[in-house]
């Protein structure tokens, strides 16, 4: 059944995007379709689809980059903290099939920190969807974490008022310690983070606004370069491809 | 007295659990004896960040100052955020 012909529609709900959307990606090479019938209408072969959904993070950023965005998939939505600490524990039980127990914590406290940041500086203040897309492919060795929230420029301003890009205010939060104090917000957590993976066999990829940064196994410098591309909030890419 | 914090869980890793622990242990806390030490047992716990210890461990230590002693803090996850707390 791997080369099966799904219409727009059946695609469309799959992949958890609108039927607009699917037609601008096929017309930018994204996801191609295929064209049948006397009206030359769109279809899509069950394998492209089950390969898309394969890329964890092409669907996190599709999420946090669209203009109109739906919720994501019920299996890759944390909309409350309490299903994000359920899911994580889940993820965590998984990696420990493959992982030591060292790892384990330091990849689940890693991914549960940036998740749980995500909370606490847009808990009453998400601007259209609530909560986080939160999925991972432990075969691919990756987790992904993405928000729709204010984003580090924003909720950083607050106590941080020279700030004036996402660079800057990216670059503050993995390298300063700023306040903890409420309503003073990103803390020490995105320190602890780099720490982590600058000094384990681990990857980050963070995007806030049009500023990303890549940082691995022992970097010592923040390098933060500007984007074409806008993520509405943050994204998040942890991979731990040389665990094994 | 010593505080083995598997009760709270052992992946401790939000601000709101943490806080509610810290909470919640309060009735415990008003009846330590003067110059009781207080033992925060790290053993059994899988995962910690600093969002939950910050809001546990940082009002412990303001509250009892060097009375209070840390054990079993082997867990990596732990190390990291113990010293980030340091840092502050």
């Amino acid at each position: 059944m791997l080369n099966e012909l799904l219409s727009i529609g059946k695609a469309a709900k799959l992949l958890g995007v609108s039927i607009d959307t699917l037609r601008r990606w096929d017309s930018a090479g994204r996801l191609t379709s295929v064209r049948s019938g006397p009206r030359g209408h769109r279809f899509y072969r069950q394998s492209d689809i089950d390969k898309y959904l394969q890329e964890i993070d092409g669907i996190a950023r599709n999420w946090v980059e669209a203009i109109h965005p739906l919720e994501p998939k019920s299996d890759v939505y944390s909309q409350t903290r309490d299903i994000f600490q359920s899911r994580l524990e889940q993820f965590q039980s998984n990696l420990s099939h493959i992982a030591s127990l060292d790892a384990v914590s330091l990849i689940t406290a890693v991914s549960g920190e940036i998740g749980n940041n995500s909370f606490d500086h847009n808990l009453g203040n998400w601007p259209d969807i609530p909560g986080i897309y939160f999925s991972y492919a432990i075969r691919n060795r990756k987790v992904v974490l993405a928000d729709r929230g204010q984003g580090i420029l924003t909720t950083l301003k607050r106590v941080r008022t020279e700030l004036t890009s996402s660079s800057e205010a990216l670059k503050v939060a993995f390298t300063e310690t700023v306040s903890g104090r409420y309503p003073e917000s990103r803390g020490n957590g995105l320190k602890f983070v780099r720490s982590i993976i600058v000094n384990n066999p681990f990857s980050l990829y963070f995007q806030t606004g049009d500023a990303e940064l890549y940082l691995k196994y022992g970097d010592n410098d923040i390098v933060i370069q500007q984007t074409k591309t806008f993520v509405r909030g943050c994204l998040a890419i942890i991979g731990f491809e040389e665990l094994l | 007295m010593i505080i083995q914090l598997k009760k709270f869980g052992i992946t401790l890793i939000s601000r709101p659990s943490g806080k509610e622990a810290w909470l919640a242990f309060q009735p415990v806390l008003n009846q330590i004896q003067q110059e009781e030490k207080i033992i925060v047992d790290f053993d059994g716990v899988a995962v910690l960040t600093p969002s939950w210890a910050d809001e546990f461990l940082t009002p412990l230590r303001k509250k009892f100052k060097e009375k209070v002693e840390l054990f079993h803090i082997n867990n990596p996850s732990v190390k990291a955020t113990l010293d980030i707390l340091k840092k502050q």
